[in-house]
């Protein structure tokens, strides 16, 4: 067994995990306040993501795993031997994150149906655009769940042929080809540098951006 | 063929909602009416809610809308007779308002109490006592809501 992810993204992808399901069970149980809370703790969990994404180890990276369609066509021919994301799993990860990059970002602008709850963005916009951003927010989720599903079935299609993906999401190790270039790691203080930064600017963000208001 | 409508009012005249059934109340328009009522008042709550968010709020904005909900709280009396429920016409009314008539009652009655007070207080200059006061009455708004409004998609 080899280590494949870092612990910095295996606690991010169970964080976000999670977090997408309380924001929905909170919502859906009437706690905006709860919700929104959430959403900038997703906020915060994503920023920290793009920036590990740059700087982290080497199967966290966007350049190390983001490839182009030949990589992909390699791949679905059988040949692929890398570690970490495949070039088809890549894809998939780029548009989890990019769905759930719109979804805070629209929920950011909200504001709820009765004028009680409002995004920490919202008086950016005028009330009708945080009325329209919440409808679209309400609509985005779809996109969000459908990627989650193909997310969920894809990890089972690849179980069925043999291939385990959940536990090494846990434990950060996997087997690797034999011909697999090792993954590189991060540095420690390279991820605490991430979370300051991820908490910076949500913190700047939850004030209500600019010079802290409109 | 006029004995077939002519049958139906009869039998309407039979039900037990006499007030509906009489043609007192038309329940499309009282289901409009309520509709728009709430949709003007919630539009009234988004502008205080900014307004009292910002540094400098408007007291002209916030005394205007705290005078509109207060007025739209006494008409809300009338806007929940029974028999325009969701079974009557599209409504995020739930059955449960005429399942629970004394606690939906007790519910407005606390939503036209919060509404007078925070109208009353919006007269004032006390911005920290007006914040407080919207504060109570969005609680008053969400109490009756979660219970008895379901998810309106429009």
């Amino acid at each position: 067994m080899q280590p494949v992810w870092d612990l910095p993204t295996r606690m991010f992808h169970w964080l976000l995990a999670g977090l997408i399901l309380f924001s929905w069970w909170s919502v859906k149980n009437h706690h905006t306040d709860w919700h929104i809370w959430s959403g900038i703790a997703i906020l915060t969990a994503l920023i920290f993501r793009l920036l590990w994404g740059v700087v982290g180890s080497s199967t966290a990276r966007f350049a190390y795993f983001v490839r182009g369609p030949r990589a992909v066509r390699n791949y679905l021919g059988g040949n692929w031997t890398g570690t970490g994301h495949t070039p088809l799993g890549a894809l998939s990860i780029i548009a989890l994150l990019t769905a759930v990059c719109v979804q805070v970002g629209l929920g950011l602008i909200s504001q709820d149906e009765d004028g009680l709850f409002m995004g920490p963005l919202a008086r950016l916009v005028s009330s009708d655009t945080s009325d329209k951003a919440r409808d679209i927010h309400e609509l985005w989720f779809n996109v969000v769940l459908f990627l989650i599903i193909l997310h969920i079935a894809a990890i089972a299609w690849h179980r069925l042929r043999g291939r385990k993906l959940t536990k090494p999401m846990i434990t950060g190790k996997a087997m690797l080809h034999p011909e697999a270039e090792p993954m590189q790691p991060g540095k420690w203080w390279m991820a605490l540098l991430c979370l300051i930064g991820a908490f910076a600017i949500a913190r700047w963000v939850v004030a209500g951006a600019p010079p802290f208001g409109p | 063929m006029r004995i077939v409508p002519l049958t139906l009012v009869a039998l309407a005249c039979l039900l037990p909602n006499a007030s509906i059934a009489a043609g007192k109340i038309n329940p499309t328009a009282v289901m409009h009416e309520r509709h728009e009522g709430m949709e003007t008042i919630g539009k009234a709550s988004k502008a205080l809610h900014r307004e009292l968010d910002a540094s400098s709020p408007n007291l002209a904005v916030i005394r205007a809308a705290a005078r509109q909900i207060a007025a739209l709280s006494v008409k809300a009396s009338g806007w929940f007779p029974q028999g325009t429920g969701p079974d009557v016409g599209k409504t995020g009314a739930k059955p449960a308002i005429w399942q629970n008539p004394k606690d939906f009652a007790a519910k407005l009655h606390n939503f036209q109490a919060e509404a007078k007070a925070f109208n009353a207080a919006s007269n004032g200059n006390d911005i920290a006592l007006i914040r407080t006061q919207f504060g109570d009455l969005g609680q008053t708004c969400k109490a009756c809501h979660d219970k008895y409004r379901s998810e309106m998609h429009h």
